[in-house]
């Protein structure tokens, strides 16, 4: 209780902070998480943690360890929060990606180079829709449902198995059934759409 | 000059983490000093994150106390040192030679010692080698290639290099390898390498500007003034 009350009074000083403080109002309680200050930590994880577990749940998909690697990701973000340089993104942008590589390094660790090869020779082609479906269903913006809409169903797919899926772009295409480069390509094209549709972080 | 610009085409798939552990250590020796690949994936990495933002999921209720327990008993990282002019002027070159020269990864390695002399080297040769290994700033890169790995070690201080090669194969008639130091000004050229008969070439030689790469391409015999042929090793330094 002490501790969100606290965080609470951090997020006001975040409001009036100095313009000087810059455009990411997540910035300044990470410098400050920088300097040892576990309270604007706790401020931060309650700001990021539903992106960050977002993020794990979907790749992870099992909520027991899915919960294990959010908090992996949370105490590598504090161990790392002397090193954030808002020169190369935004606070957001560098939780999502530390937590998408951990996901991953969660998977792919598990999942045995043998399964991997069976699965592939095997052709035994997951049910990679509810994947997709998933995702389409909980988007809760307009804006980024909209942008993900004026993919090709192609690219799109691609980019979900790989970002949500957590699979490489070799898995992908095994799983959608076409040539790796097509999928490189498609995965390309969708993410340059993509980033021209949503443009900068609002 | 045949270079390999398929790398990239891999920002969007590396942004993803859809690329295998190879391919993620070949990219990241090359994107930090490419200014399009490393805004490309701040950029996708950006969008990413606008995508993760639109579907947030909160963890189970416990999560919050187990971080809050664990972050007070771990220690923070020390913060990197601010760069130095010197590492900065070394940034700037690295980013206008990836413009000339497409990359190849390199793994770098701190030189522990001078175990690349073999027993049969000349003495001459292997005091040289020897002296550059003995300054702090020495450098050693293997460069990639398609006949065996050749290696340049090279110190920035004392301005000398030494180059070696063991399957080296004979070059076609009329032609030279050629051993070129890549700066901001492009590529300079260092020494012509010639094959012993076993293929083995130990060379030293003075270096008169910090290289951010090395390549060796074939060459007409008596050398070229910059680089013609097709580059047969390269790496980024």
């Amino acid at each position: 209780m002490g501790v969100l009350n606290l965080s609470r009074g951090r997020r006001a000083d975040r409001l009036a902070a100095p313009p000087d403080d810059g455009g990411d109002p997540l910035g300044s309680l990470l410098r400050r998480a920088g300097r040892g200050d576990q309270d604007a930590f706790a401020s931060l994880y309650d700001e990021l943690a539903p992106l960050v577990h977002g993020v794990v749940l979907r790749v992870v998909r099992d909520p027991a360890q899915s919960d294990e690697v959010t908090q992996e990701v949370f105490v590598e973000l504090w161990r790392l929060a002397t090193r954030f340089d808002e020169t190369r993104g935004s606070v957001k942008s560098w939780a999502a990606t530390v937590a998408h590589r951990r996901a991953i390094d969660r998977v792919r660790s598990e999942q045995s180079a043998r399964d991997r090869v069976a699965r592939e020779v095997s052709n035994v082609v997951p049910d990679h829709d509810s994947v997709v479906d998933e995702v389409e269903t909980t988007l809760d913006q307009a804006r980024v449902r909209r942008a993900l809409g004026r993919l090709t169903g192609l690219q799109r797919e691609a980019v979900e198995l790989a970002y949500f899926g957590g699979h490489t772009y070799r898995e992908v295409a095994v799983l959608l059934d076409v040539a790796e480069g097509t999928v490189k390509t498609r995965i390309r094209d969708g993410m340059i759409r993509l980033r021209d549709e949503l443009g900068a972080t609002p | 000059v045949s270079t390999n610009t398929d790398i990239h085409h891999l920002a969007a798939a590396y942004a993803l983490d859809a690329v295998d552990d190879r391919e993620r250590a070949a990219f990241e020796a090359h994107y930090p000093s490419c200014d399009v690949c490393r805004t490309d994936v701040l950029e996708y990495r950006d969008t990413l994150a606008q995508l993760a933002d639109a579907a947030p999921v909160a963890p189970g209720a416990d999560v919050r106390d187990r971080v809050l327990a664990e972050i007070a008993r771990t220690r923070q990282l020390s913060p990197l040192l601010p760069v130095s002019e010197l590492a900065e002027r070394r940034r700037r070159r690295r980013r206008v030679l990836s413009t000339t020269l497409a990359a190849a990864a390199a793994m770098v390695l701190v030189v522990a010692g001078a175990l690349l002399v073999s027993r049969d080297d000349q003495p001459a040769f292997a005091d040289e080698l020897a002296a550059v290994l003995a300054q702090p700033d020495a450098r050693l890169v293997p460069l990639d290639g398609d006949a065996g790995t050749v290696r340049v070690v090279w110190s920035d201080e004392a301005d000398r290099a030494a180059f070696l090669a063991d399957d080296l194969p004979a070059a076609p008639d009329g032609e030279a390898y050629e051993l070129w130091l890549i700066d901001d000004g492009g590529a300079v050229p260092m020494h012509l390498l010639d094959p012993a008969a076993d293929g083995e070439v130990r060379a030293t030689f003075d270096i008169r500007a910090s290289p951010v790469a090395w390549g060796v391409t074939l060459e007409p015999v008596e050398g070229s003034a910059a680089p013609t042929g097709e580059i047969l090793y390269v790496a980024e330094v």
